[in-house]
């Protein structure tokens, strides 16, 4: 029980200290409706367009947009030291591991359904009709990036050219769960619910999420302390 | 037993090895003060010592245990360069965070307490982006002493501090010593530390050069261990 | 010339495979031991492994042009293929930004670890992936297929390893050079 209220202290220190600047949320939500704003000059928004290009073009830019947040996830803890402070606190490593994911969790969740139904209007596109399925793949796929972007964000923190090197790094990493949440997204905001065609994609995102979160869990450690 | 034991420690950086089998001991109610030229190799022990990194070769014992278990944690105390609180924070808010985060009966009640011992419990509300220099050190002294360590890790403590938070760490820190807590820290200003410290060790090019009790020759003249065990 | 093409794109990403395997053992007893040498066993068959998938690449690149007349068709091993040497070139974009060696050693030793688990995960998804296409030869390999792609592959593997030592030896040499450095700034 401990265990998960030292999480829980972790992510709404996070929370608390994010929602007091909305210093990564602000940046995220406007560089989200810019890109969203962006991808409808470069092709005519039909509904044939969008019934092909809907998922790779939402998690394209949640992708994009979810960096912004989780490159603040650590490095929000340089500017006093306190990565130190709370390295030596007496919580395992992946207490704070997954406070932070937490944390993140719901900053980028929160930005990406704001952005959703921005892309509804955008586009024109009913996007909601299969929306209990599309809950299910945004927090699955939400989830696959912020593990794996705050574990990195966590190896890259020390490094000078942190903001390059996380994107460098998580990208080639989420191909097989962006590639799955595309296609099920796809597939979803198309109206079509998951059926055989896209079950072995969920299973994907499925599994992406339990061997990555297991590893994170089992090396944040090493990547904190050496 | 020492409350903190140094037992033959490498740290390397690549082949380089930063720090060559340190052994060093603090015992209980004792201040061991690490002196040496910058890139000697102090901070690296002391945050190898503080369980920020881990040496290759060599163990550190804090009460007989490993420094990165869980109940040594709760027994140690870090104050480094960085005041290691939050600026988006209040001073109460970040108080109460690490009071959580120690699992403290009551977060609140120690985080008030040691507002009220460091002089900051009327800003207590204030966030911390706005205090004053001084008042974000004595914010720090109190992070580093709120959960009552009975090993307290100093990296530099005098440096960058007004007089005021001077005032405030030296009346801590002698009465951390008085009640049987052990100190090490690692510094530049000799004078104030050798106030404090018991026992003196000298670490040159990542290599204990002298190791002993500060003895009255060394406290009236800091350059006398310089001069007497440190290389030319 | 299809098949040796593709019979040399198979055994480079077959060896490349292999030295994906060596480099995770390696990182994986790195972390155990700490011992440098399995830092630079793990750095040199991930470059090893890495030039070997950029030949086979190239080598995927013609035969997909004589298979199918376009130089990408986004055939699933060729792109499986690209996308692994993505992964492990982030973990050398990742080597080159730290500079303290063991700081580095230690981070890039869980990348490869991150590297290893998800590159058969991306295969299986590309495999699964509506749009993609196998190009000929599919299913079974070709007839004659085996001593060419059993020949190449041990070709290879010989190159790969020789590259390997080679590697390791200049990794070491870097090392040594490095902590030369870091003595002669000390005071």
């Amino acid at each position: 029980m401990g265990y998960f209220r030292q999480v829980a202290v972790v992510a709404f220190k996070d929370l608390r200290a994010e929602l007091r600047t909305k210093e990564a949320i602000n940046a995220s939500l406007a560089f989200s409706i810019v890109i969203l704003l962006l991808f409808s000059f470069a092709f005519d928004p039909s509904e044939d367009t969008m019934r092909e290009i809907s998922g790779g073009l939402l998690w394209i830019v949640f992708a994009f947009a979810g960096t912004l947040t989780l490159n603040r996830s650590f490095a929000r803890e340089l500017p006093n030291d306190c990565l130190d402070a709370l390295i030596a606190a007496p919580l395992p490593a992946s207490a704070l591991f997954l406070g932070k994911c937490l944390a993140n969790y719901a900053l980028v969740l929160a930005v990406e359904l704001v952005s959703l139904p921005v892309f509804g209007i955008f586009y024109n596109v009913r996007w909601a009709r299969q929306f209990p399925e599309l809950l299910l793949v945004l927090l699955l796929g939400t989830w696959a990036l912020t593990v794996i972007g705050t574990i990195f964000s966590a190896l890259t923190v020390n490094i000078k050219l942190r903001e390059v090197m996380l994107p460098m790094l998580t990208y080639p990493i989420l191909i097989p769960a962006l590639m799955s949440a595309m296609q099920l997204t796809t597939a979803l905001v198309g109206g079509t619910a998951i059926n055989s065609d896209t079950i072995d994609s969920l299973k994907m995102l499925i599994g992406f999420d339990i061997v990555f979160t297991a590893v994170s869990l089992a090396l944040v450690e090493t990547v904190l302390v050496g | 037993m020492s409350a903190v034991a140094v037992e033959g420690v490498w740290k390397f950086y690549g082949d380089y090895p930063a720090l060559r089998d340190v052994r060093l001991e603090a015992a209980p109610g004792s201040c061991l003060a690490l002196i040496g030229r910058n890139g000697a190799g102090k901070t690296t022990l002391l945050r190898i010592v503080a369980g920020f990194s881990k040496a290759q070769r060599g163990k550190i014992k804090i009460h007989g245990n490993d420094p990165r278990s869980t109940e040594t944690r709760r027994q140690l105390g870090f104050l480094g360069h960085g005041i290691a609180v939050y600026d988006e924070l209040s001073a109460l808010e970040n108080l109460t965070l690490y009071g959580k985060l120690y699992a403290l009966a009551d977060p609140r009640k120690s985080a008030l307490e040691w507002l009220e011992r460091t002089g900051l419990e009327r800003v207590r509300n204030g966030l911390v982006r706005e205090f004053s220099r001084g008042m974000r050190q004595r914010l720090a002294v109190a992070r580093a002493f709120l959960h009552e360590p009975s090993v307290l890790l100093l990296d530099e403590p005098f440096t960058a501090l007004d007089d005021r938070a001077i005032a405030v760490l030296q009346r801590l820190l002698r009465e951390a010593l008085a009640a049987g807590k052990t100190i090490v820290m690692s510094t530049h200003q000799l004078r104030e530390a050798l106030e404090l410290a018991t026992h003196v060790a000298l670490i040159s090019r990542g290599q204990l050069a002298f190791h002993g009790q500060c003895t009255p020759e060394m406290a009236a003249d800091p350059g006398y261990i310089y001069a007497q065990y440190g290389e030319v | 010339m299809r098949d040796a093409l593709f019979s040399f794109f198979g055994s480079g990403a077959l060896v490349a495979m292999a030295a994906a395997v060596v480099a995770l053992v390696a990182s994986v007893v790195f972390l155990r031991t700490r011992n440098f040498l399995y830092d630079a066993l793990a750095l040199a068959s991930t470059e090893a492994g890495f030039v070997l998938l950029a030949a086979a690449l190239a080598a995927g690149v013609l035969w997909s042009h004589t298979a199918a007349g376009v130089w990408w068709a986004w055939d699933t091993r060729l792109t499986s293929a690209l996308v692994c040497g993505l992964v492990y070139a982030a973990y050398l974009m990742l080597r080159r930004a730290i500079e303290e060696p063991t700081e580095r050693a230690t981070s890039a030793a869980v990348v490869s670890v991150f590297a290893f688990l998800d590159a058969p995960l991306a295969s299986i998804a590309i495999a699964w992936w509506r749009a993609h296409r196998t190009l000929p030869p599919e299913g079974g390999p070709p007839p004659g297929w085996g001593a060419l792609a059993s020949g190449n592959a041990l070709a290879m593997l010989v190159l790969g390893a020789a590259l390997t030592v080679i590697l390791l030896r200049r990794e070491e040499r870097r090392r040594a050079q490095d902590a030369r450095r870091r003595a002669a700034l000390t005071l």
